[in-house]
């Protein structure tokens, strides 16, 4: 794999600020490969969320905007509204799309916008320190759920792309993860699928990544694999929720 | 086209399409909702893009992301409606992406009530959103200026690179006159290639675009913060406009007012002429920037007397007034706000107390 | 000259588009109706138009003796579509003449289809308010195509025409003269009857009525701003 040295054109030269082990790196590497491969970086734009990628635009080579915590999905469907002809996507942690900006993304959803949404559920609030999220797991201690996630205060934690895969709307939505080399190839198909399906006007195209923030959850990046791999997969399970196809 | 008869609502609507905005998005809410009903039919015809958001805080950055791409766009709202877009507007001052908001405002607090009221003058002159924030805010008194200004609004919010908002109250929305679109005001909207994100083969160029309003360190913040505010500045010098009354005249009161209110202090003053008692009038057309300097002049007058803001809201731009006049004469305070627009008869009895 | 007396009983029915001038005819209709000695109930079903409603009018048609059907006082001024029950009461004993004030347009027009049961077997006339000088209605085909969206909201037809060409104060006779041969011209193209023009009762001396064939009401205007008062009564 001698390629995966090579920097894709779409990622600058840039050293991240992400914690080590964590996994916001490895998905934009996969976002960069795949808009060089289908060769679109003249005319795209993200839009970067309020979490701890709000620096993301940094590692990137195209146009890029921040959104205000939560609402890139409206953001997103008023530049695609307005000029069809870009290719626009979101890039959004769980507390930001499954949160606060949740009835964004369900109305974007819904209304079939083409744009494509990349959703990073690491379980918790990254950028503030760690706070409980909508996907935090249940009994999961956090800064602010010290004795564990209470399902019978605050809920189960909300799985994102089996509730949008519940819209009558045509839509592609899929669950993937880079926490292995063995789950990356896949991932980047779901990726570059996502986008295909923008490009063809086809549908709104949504793919979660289930990751870690080893810095919050108090683990090594080796036993935060595990932890996700043990914990989060089995709850949020892989592969495509909904195909456009199927509608 | 000749003269027609609109709901200021519906001006409002074609103004924009008549200024060369082809974009809206926007929530319903009484009493402005009749915008949205007209631009639904109106836009797809006119080849443009008419959304219905989810709610004011999506609609703010569906505004925001079509300012972002460079495109004209503007939403209507009332005052609920306004405060959940404030934090929109806010990320829009500071990343300066030109846009209209159009405010039709109703009574408040809360839900307050669907009538008239231009109890959000703070707000939109002072408060619009978090962080230092200040937007043009143009305020019309009939339909035929609610049209005009909100086609001057686009080609201003451009050459500031900042939203600006035309304060109607819900008078001007709901009434209906004689409305003709003057074709001056039909302007071609700048290139905005050396900021928008409209993707590098748009402009041709290998140069990525950026917005952002997020500054972490902060001498670069503050001066960006210095940045809006020499706009600010710049406003107060070239954009500063109002309309006087009766001031040729040895007026011995000074009336400040504007809106429909000002509509009813213009009847007041011909009714007061007739009784022997001369009022002037300064009716701010902008709010921010203020015209002080002609309010100023106009107090200092030898034969006025007392100066009066009258406003539909609880004492807000008697604020803007006391500071305007500098202590040189009385300045006072009368209105009403609930939906209730106070009378001629109301605003003779007041003028009356005061001279 | 004195023009011709407008004939109109039973349930009639105002509609029209969007802002084409019905409420202030339905006042000044039934004001008209009830001088002629004619028992007059007025409806207020404008439930799309927040402000500038009938119900503005309600002190005046009440000392006049005209009887209006509103929502309750309390829900005056909510932003409520309320549908008073005292309105298909009226349609069921109708009296001499009921006017029934709708909001504009297909939209404004719709709540006459919930009623379709106080309407079922009962005779009523539908006419439609044309301003020329209002955007949508400056063309046959427009005022035509106004009708069809009523019509289709209502399940109910249209049967006649009134024309109301005016700018509000800024309305001159030739405006008038001009509105009269436009709804003369809808009214031959679509086969409907035009019932009678309005014009302000400031203008009426200025007009000539030989011109004009049907007859013309006298408009007190009685729906304005704040900073102006309604013409007397
Ligand atoms: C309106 C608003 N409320 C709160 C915040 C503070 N805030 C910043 S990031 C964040 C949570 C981010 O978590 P997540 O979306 O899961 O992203 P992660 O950092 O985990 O990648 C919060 C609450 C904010 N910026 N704006
Ligand atoms: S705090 Fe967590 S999510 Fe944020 S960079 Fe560090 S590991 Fe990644
Ligand atoms: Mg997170």
């Amino acid at each position: 794999m001698g390629k995966t040295f090579q920097k894709p054109e779409a990622l600058a030269d840039q050293v991240t600020h992400y914690c080590p082990g964590c996994t916001h790196g490895v998905i934009h590497r996969l976002i960069a490969e795949v808009i060089d491969e289908l060769g679109i970086r003249g005319r795209t734009v993200g839009v970067a969320p309020v979490g701890c990628a709000v620096l993301m635009y940094n590692y990137f080579t195209f146009d890029f905007m921040e959104a205000s915590h939560g609402r890139a999905p409206a953001q997103a469907t008023g530049l695609k509204r307005v000029r069809p002809d870009l290719v626009v996507f979101t890039y959004q942690g769980d507390g930001d799309l499954a949160s606060i900006g949740m009835a964004e993304i369900v109305h974007a959803a819904n209304r079939g916008e083409k744009f494509t949404t990349i959703f990073v559920n690491n379980a918790v609030y990254g950028m503030t320190g760690g706070q409980m999220a909508p996907t935090t797991m249940p009994g999961q201690r956090t800064t602010t759920s010290p004795f564990g996630r209470k399902v019978e205060e605050v809920g189960m934690p909300i799985r994102v792309s089996e509730l949008l895969a519940s819209l009558a709307t045509p839509g592609y939505i899929t669950r993937q993860t880079v926490l292995k080399p063995k789950y990356i190839n896949r991932a980047k198909k779901a990726v570059k699928k996502a986008f295909q399906y923008q490009l063809d006007n086809t549908c709104f195209s949504f793919v979660e990544f289930v990751s870690t923030c080893p810095t919050n959850w108090g683990l090594t990046p080796v036993e935060a694999i595990k932890w996700a791999e043990e914990k989060m997969l089995p709850y949020y399970p892989l592969g495509e929720m909904k195909t456009p196809e199927e509608a | 086209m000749g003269k027609v008869l609109m709901k200021g609502n519906e001006a409002i609507g074609e103004a924009a399409i008549r200024a060369g905005c082809l974009n809206y998005f926007a929530y319903p809410i009484t009493p402005q909702s009749e915008v949205a009903e007209y631009l639904s039919r109106r836009l797809p015809e006119a080849g443009g893009v008419f959304l219905q958001g989810e709610s004011e805080v999506a609609v703010s950055y569906m505004i925001l992301g079509a300012a972002a791409v460079g495109e004209r766009v503007f939403t209507t709202s009332s005052s609920p409606g306004i405060s959940l877009m404030s934090e929109g507007i806010s990320y829009m001052v500071g990343m300066e992406l030109p846009a209209v908001f159009v405010n039709i405002m109703r009574g408040g607090p809360g839900l307050g009530g669907i009538l008239p009221s231009q109890a959000d003058y703070l707000q939109a002159t002072k408060g619009i959103g978090h962080g230092d924030c200040r937007l043009l805010a143009l305020a019309p008194a009939s339909v035929q200026e609610a049209a005009e200004m909100v086609m001057m609004a686009f080609p201003l919010a451009e050459k500031y690179k900042n939203p600006v908002i035309v304060l109607g109250d819900g008078l001007i929305g709901q009434m209906m006159e004689p409305v003709e679109f003057p074709d001056h005001l039909a302007t071609e909207p700048p290139n905005k290639d050396d900021w928008a994100v409209n993707g590098m083969d748009t402009r041709n160029s290998s140069r990525r675009n950026l917005l952002r309003s997020l500054y972490l360190d902060p001498e670069v913040l503050n001066q960006h913060n210095l940045n809006l505010r020499q706009k600010y500045e710049r406003m107060k010098k070239e954009e500063i406009r109002f309309e006087a009354y009766n001031t040729e005249t040895d007026y011995k009161a000074l009336i400040v007012s504007y809106g429909t209110m000002s509509r009813v202090c213009r009847t007041a003053i011909d009714q007061l002429k007739a009784q022997g008692l001369e009022v002037g009038m300064i009716r701010p057309q902008t709010v921010f920037p203020f015209p002080e300097g002609a309010i100023e002049e106009a107090a200092e007058k030898e034969s006025c007397e007392a100066v009066a803001s009258i406003e539909m809201s609880m004492g807000q731009m008697v604020e803007d007034v006391q500071r305007s006049v500098k202590g040189k004469r009385p300045v006072s305070w009368f209105g009403k706000c609930g939906g209730e627009v106070p009378t001629p008869e109301e605003v003779i009895e007041f003028v009356k107390t005061i001279v | 000259m004195k023009t011709k007396s407008i004939q109109l009983e039973g349930i009639v029915i105002i509609a029209g588009n969007y802002g084409s001038g019905k409420t202030e005819i339905s006042i000044n209709l039934a004001i008209d109706r009830k001088n002629a000695g004619v028992a007059v109930r007025v409806a207020d079903l404008d439930l799309v138009n927040p402000y500038f409603r009938t119900r503005e009018a309600r002190q005046l048609l009440s000392k006049l003796g005209i009887e209006l059907a509103l929502p309750p006082d309390e829900l005056l001024q909510a932003d409520l579509p309320i549908l008073s029950p005292l309105i298909s009461g009226m349609i069921r004993q109708p009296g001499q003449l009921a006017l029934i004030d709708v909001g504009g347009d297909d939209a404004g027009a719709t709540v006459l289809a919930t009623l379709a049961d106080a309407f079922a077997g009962r005779d009523y006339q539908m006419l439609q308010v044309v301003n020329p000088l209002r955007p949508n209605s400056d063309t046959i085909s427009g005022c035509l195509n106004i009708r069809n969206e009523i019509e289709a909201a209502a399940k109910m037809t249209i049967s006649g025409i009134v024309g109301n060409a005016n700018l509000i104060d800024e309305t001159t006779p030739e405006d008038i003269i001009r509105g009269y041969d436009f709804v003369k011209q809808l009214s031959d193209e679509s086969g409907l009857p035009l019932h009678f023009i309005t014009a302000s009762v400031a203008l009426l001396p200025e007009i000539n009525l030989n011109r004009i064939a049907c007859p013309v009401l006298a408009i007190r205007r009685q729906l304005v701003p704040p900073w102006k008062k309604a013409d007397k009564i």
